[in-house]
């Protein structure tokens, strides 16, 4: 295994071209470009056979990468905040035929007003799409995840993102082991299944009755709650296959006396693993819990994790307005019934709001402090 | 290169068992189209009549492959479609998309004109019946000044937008007008633009007769006064080259208008300035 400095959006760039996507399509935005820009390179130096349609637009090249997935190719985008928010449409489109297309997502703020920082609400608003999201603590993740990502699609026909946020992880460098091309290729075989098929004419998305319609939907839910089997599996054999450290659905650190954990998903989990160090040193028993799939939501596991812990902290870097953060909103919903385990959310990192050890203390111990009222949002950094 | 309507095959890859209104202009043109095109054709339609008219359920009326697209991107949906087949080296296929006026001039637009621009070697048709009928027969930029429609009572009060003019200014391959009452005309473009390498663009006037106010067996018979009138010039622009495809006898344009209810408001003085337009255009001459 190769090891080498990149950045986020060069290792979101490289899983797909180990992954030998076959057909590429893209609308530039900030800051998704850098990886956009890294596949075409590949293309035109020959080092990634793959035809790229250049979309005038961000719905258009989710439609153009839907088409090439329907005819049968391996295809890939990738996006963020606004662009996915056109996208929107074909999103939960793209689910209900059932593409295997993976989509990397660099995170980033919605506008109004006018961002262009980190933060997770662009994904968020995709929640009830259909998609699985895989989030990635950093680079190291994003390469993995994306190979990973094309796996469990094509096992399970579900559209797969993998999240990652913008400048934080887009723009940093990071040391990455980069997996051999030819145990890859052992890891992703190709096989072909198109809908539109010249030898084999079929109507794809053709007027659906009542009678069918709950059908599709239901059997489109099972798939997704299948993934909570599959996802372990995918990562175990990768992990083996390459000698890789990626987690399942979840990853705990110090956890195993834990009466207070943190929960949270993408970049400041690496953050909140130094907070964690730190106040063990002061012999608190705070652990941390890692959340990489977040569609679908790992009930069973997160719960098993919680356990023995009298208290939670969500850390989101979204806002569902009116609701709180999705991630502790989730979280309580899977809690219901589950007695005296207290779970509050903090809300951090808004539009590129800063995100330290500090920050992350804070909201330990403000949560900590709104008690039980289980409503409460505690906003960190106002 | 000409049609002979004897020596067209007898499968009719579109048309069967579709769910269109009898005398429906759209499946028409599509089942003329399909004559030429083949079984080597895929084809991509956004929401409109002709998308769900072709299959419900587990049934199509398509003997190809078929994909009912979203409304804003078959275009784009076939450019990825034929990526797909030149990645894995499946050659002699037509990718078409086809769209109605709003899947093509309108809420479509976008993807049209980035398809076209990137000369993708794909077919995009225009089926025109100039509203929008799927919805009910509302008004689009395809509507024709002055006719009444659904939420336009008082008939629309600004021209057809010309989408011949903006698909040639494109610069691409082949742009063509056509026409369901012309059918050898119709597949004779057909026929040319499935052997481009590059973009082509065909538009179809196919009434609708539920939205046009005319009888279902009137069809064809108003289609082809609005080519016989001068209104619907049948004309092709192969690489560059313009050439009319067909010459109309010039009727008068009443003789079209008034065959319809979408234009039973039209005074004297409208029927006039249609026909002085008719008159100039045909006077200049080629």
């Amino acid at each position: 295994m190769n090891k080498v400095l990149i950045t986020g959006s060069e290792a979101a760039a490289l899983g797909a071209k180990l992954a030998k996507i076959e057909v590429l399509s893209y609308y530039p935005i900030t800051p998704a470009f850098p990886a956009m820009e890294r596949l075409s390179k590949y293309i035109d130096d020959g080092e990634l056979n793959c035809k790229f349609i250049r979309a005038e637009s961000d719905h258009s090249a989710l439609a153009a990468v839907l088409g090439g997935s329907l005819a049968g190719a391996r295809s890939y985008t990738v996006t963020n905040s606004q662009g996915l928010l056109l996208m929107t449409e074909v999103v939960y489109h793209v689910a209900g035929l059932r593409q295997p297309i993976v989509m990397g997502v660099a995170n980033r703020a919605l506008s109004a007003p006018h961002s262009r920082f980190p933060e997770h609400g662009d994904v968020v608003s995709q929640s009830a799409s259909g998609w699985i999201q895989l989030f990635c603590e950093n680079n190291q993740d994003i390469l993995d995840n994306t190979i990973q990502a094309f796996r469990i699609a094509e096992e399970l026909r579900v559209p797969v993102m993998v999240n990652y946020e913008g400048y934080l992880q887009s723009h940093t460098l990071e040391e990455v082991f980069v997996p051999e091309q030819s145990k890859v290729d052992a890891f992703l075989p190709l096989k072909r299944q198109p809908a539109l098929d010249i030898n084999n004419p079929r109507g794809v998305n053709t007027v659906t009755s009542p009678d069918f319609y709950p059908y599709y939907k239901f059997n489109q839910n099972e798939a997704m709650l299948e993934s909570l089997n599959l996802i372990p599996k995918v990562a175990a054999e990768y992990n083996q296959e390459f000698g890789a450290n990626s987690c399942g659905l979840i990853e705990c650190y110090q956890m195993e006396d834990a009466e207070h954990a943190i929960v949270a998903m993408g970049s400041i989990v690496g953050t909140a693993r130094i907070l964690v160090d730190n106040l063990r040193k002061e012999g608190r028993k705070i652990g941390l819990i890692k959340v990489k799939v977040w569609r679908p939501f790992p009930v069973k596991a997160i719960l098993e994790a919680l356990q023995n812990v009298s208290f939670v902290t969500v850390l989101d870097k979204n806002i569902v307005f009116g609701v709180g953060g999705a991630l502790a909103t989730d979280l309580k919903a899977a809690a219901y019934g589950r007695g005296e385990m207290v779970i509050n959310g903090a809300i951090l990192g808004l539009g590129g709001g800063k995100c330290g050890v500090e920050e992350i203390n804070a909201a330990v111990m403000e949560t900590e402090s709104a008690g039980s009222d289980k409503n409460k949002s505690v906003w960190i950094g106002l | 290169m000409t049609i002979n309507v004897n020596s067209l095959p007898q499968v009719e890859l579109f048309g069967q068992g579709n769910v269109g209104c009898k005398g429906c202009g759209a499946a028409i043109a599509g089942r003329q189209a399909m004559k030429v095109l083949g079984e080597r054709t895929i084809i991509t339609i956004p929401a409109s009549c002709m998308a769900t008219l072709g299959g419900s359920n587990t049934r199509s009326a398509w003997r190809v492959p078929f994909y009912h697209t979203l409304f804003e991107c078959a275009p784009a949906v076939s450019s990825g479609i034929r990526a797909a087949l030149e990645i894995q080296g499946i050659k002699d296929v037509n990718v078409v998309s086809w769209g109605g006026d709003a899947g093509s001039a309108d809420i479509g637009f976008q993807s049209l004109t980035g398809a076209a621009e990137r000369q993708e070697n794909i077919i995009h048709v225009l089926y025109d019946n100039e509203m929008y009928m799927n919805t009910g027969g509302q008004t689009g930029s395809q509507t024709p000044i002055y006719a009444i429609t659904s939420n336009g009572s008082l008939g629309k009060k600004v021209r057809k937008k010309n989408m011949l003019a903006i698909m040639e200014a494109h610069g691409i391959d082949y742009v063509a007008s056509a026409n369901i009452a012309y059918p050898e005309d119709l597949m004779a473009k057909f026929q040319k633009a499935a052997a481009k390498k590059g973009f082509s663009y065909i538009h179809i006037l196919a009434p609708c007769h539920r939205g046009w106010g005319i009888k279902p067996e009137e069809t064809i018979e108003v289609a082809r006064k609005a080519t016989e009138c001068g209104l619907w010039e049948l004309f092709e622009v192969d690489e560059g080259k313009r050439t009319r495809t067909y010459e109309p006898k010039l009727i008068p344009v009443a003789d079209y208008f008034k065959a319809q209810g979408r234009f039973k408001n039209l005074t004297d003085e409208q029927i006039a300035e249609f026909q002085k337009f008719v008159d100039d255009y045909y006077g200049k001459g080629e």
